[in-house]
């Protein structure tokens, strides 16, 4: 039987020394499409300064949950959320009916599989959500430019043609300009959905070294397809399967020694 | 607040799916297992083949052993290489990654144990060459029941292996004791035949070498089963005594 919370947190206490506090409390969220309901009663605490991987099977709910940070469901219509994803200290419950979608997306950044830049130079990419939040002084921008970039791990790449079309750079340097521009609005959470799926084993390395480095900056939920990519980059995994969240804990444990019979079975690819 | 789903879908989940989706791992891994078994087959008959050649001073049998031997290193570098490769070529990680470090270790005791044979084996060439048998005879009894209690261990660890049971494991852990008790007794023996008899110190210095490797080999069949527990359960059992 899954854990109680008591067990659930002694579990992970046993090798969690200092517990990285909970900047995202996700707490019997559930979606629906209509009657049809894609999401079902999922807890989860992503850690500050932490990554955190959702894995499982095509269909499972990872890209789901992942999209209820953004309200992206809001998109579509008849989707209905419940539960509450809470961000921390604001006490601010992201998929709330009344908090405004625009207001939540200010303060979260997503990159997806594909890259996906305005057809715009490189720096106005970087510069888009900067402007859209006022900031006008040239210098500030700049400033501000460069540190996404430097923060992206392409500034080295693109200082001399910061002008040049975003279009021109190459899949992973596109990609990674998508996660300077995602970085420059300051995001209280960065939202992969499967990052690297459309890129070479090379690209694919730098953004996962990106991805290492950015905890220091901001926390990272990430979707991957790739569970040797989640074990890699992640801090820890959730591991989830037809709507529900099944185990959930550090991802060397998950990795080493799962709890669940279902999750050793995907992760060690025995599943279906 | 539990970071789960509800119970009780968790439940079906649950239920055993057996096998890779990719064959090529499945076979990799059967492989690497029954190699194993394999190997431990080996060591195991050496260990009984050495103690019955010394124990009947029988030279063809001690020379068994010893011909045999090159054959237990050859089982361990190509054990441990398919382990090597599983991991570069399939990346196992959780339960199949705990079975292929597993192995690397345990083709290590076996081979240990597979080197303490050789040694009761080259004694037991001495023996048959000549030398006097009053030290192995006194303590006969004892060398045979440590063989018994030694090739137990082994053969229980490698079925345990073979059947991810950590239940036979951990059996096999708590019976080392008894092993220890036994060789204290033998030596107890051999120093009161030492101190009323010191014709044939050599030969019961020697005595004590091969009543030490039957007790190693205990060791080794006991980390073995340490291998086995972490393998089928995740708990890491070195170091601790057996419950």
């Amino acid at each position: 039987m899954i854990g109680s919370p008591a067990a659930t947190e002694s579990a992970a206490g046993s090798h969690i020394h200092i517990a990285p506090e909970a900047v995202f409390e996700a707490d019997k969220v559930g979606i629906f499409y209509g009657k049809k309901q894609a999401l079902i009663d999922v807890n989860m605490r992503i850690r500050r300064g932490q990554v955190t991987a959702l894995i499982g099977p095509s269909g499972c709910g990872k890209s789901t949950f992942l999209r209820c940070f953004n309200r992206m469901h809001d998109l579509q219509p008849d989707t209905r959320y419940e539960g509450s994803i809470t961000l921390h200290p604001d006490n601010l419950n992201l998929i709330g009916a009344g908090v405004d979608p625009i207001e939540v997306r200010m303060r979260i950044g997503m990159v997806f599989q594909k890259p996906n830049p305005f057809p715009k130079s490189v720096f106005e990419n970087v510069a888009y959500g900067l402007r859209l939040r006022g900031v006008r002084n040239r210098a500030t921008l700049a400033e501000e430019v460069e540190k996404a970039l430097r923060g992206a791990a392409l500034w080295d790449e693109v200082k001399d043609r910061l002008q040049d079309s975003a279009l021109a750079l190459s899949g992973g340097q596109m990609q990674r300009l998508c996660i300077a521009r995602a970085l420059a609005t300051t995001p209280e959470i960065l939202l992969f959905d499967e990052p690297t799926s459309a890129l070479d084993p090379i690209a694919t390395a730098k953004i996962e070294e990106l991805i290492s480095t950015l905890r220091d900056q901001v926390t990272v939920l990430i979707v991957t397809h790739n569970m040797q990519q989640a074990a890699r980059v992640s801090d820890y995994t959730a591991f989830m399967y037809l709507g529900e969240l099944i185990e959930f804990d550090e991802a060397a444990k998950i990795f080493t020694n799962p709890a669940k019979k279902a999750t050793e079975d995907y992760i060690t690819g025995r599943y279906g | 607040m539990a970071e789960t789903g509800t119970p009780e879908r968790a439940a079906v989940l649950s239920d055993p799916m057996e096998g890779h989706t990719a064959k090529a791992f499945d076979g990799a891994l059967t492989q690497l297992r029954l190699h194993t078994v394999g190997m431990g087959g080996l060591v195991i008959d050496q260990v009984s083949t050495a103690v019955r050649a010394l124990l009947d001073a029988d030279a063809r049998l001690a020379q068994t052993v010893l011909s045999r031997e090159q054959q237990v290193n050859d089982m361990e570098r190509a054990v441990d290489r398919e382990a090597f490769e599983l991991i570069a070529l399939h990346q196992p990680v959780a339960g199949d990654l705990r079975m292929a470090t597993a192995v690397s270790r345990i083709t290590v005791e076996l081979e240990r144990a597979g080197d303490e044979s050789k040694k009761i084996a080259r004694f037991a060439a001495r023996m048959a060459s000549g030398e006097p048998q009053g030290p192995v005879r006194a303590v006969a009894r004892y060398l045979q029941h440590m063989a018994e209690l030694t090739s137990g261990m082994l053969r229980d660890a490698v079925l345990a292996l073979d059947d991810s049971n950590s239940d036979l494991a951990d059996r096999v852990r708590a019976r080392d004791s008894e092993l220890d008790a036994e060789f204290a007794a033998a030596l107890r023996q051999l120093l009161t035949l030492a101190m009323q008899d010191q014709r044939y110190l050599g030969v019961t210095i020697d005595t004590v070498f091969a009543l030490k490797g039957l007790e190693r080999i205990g060791d080794h069949a006991k980390n073995i089963a340490e291998q086995v527990v972490f393998v089928a359960s995740g708990r890491d059992e070195r170091h601790k005594k057996p419950q």
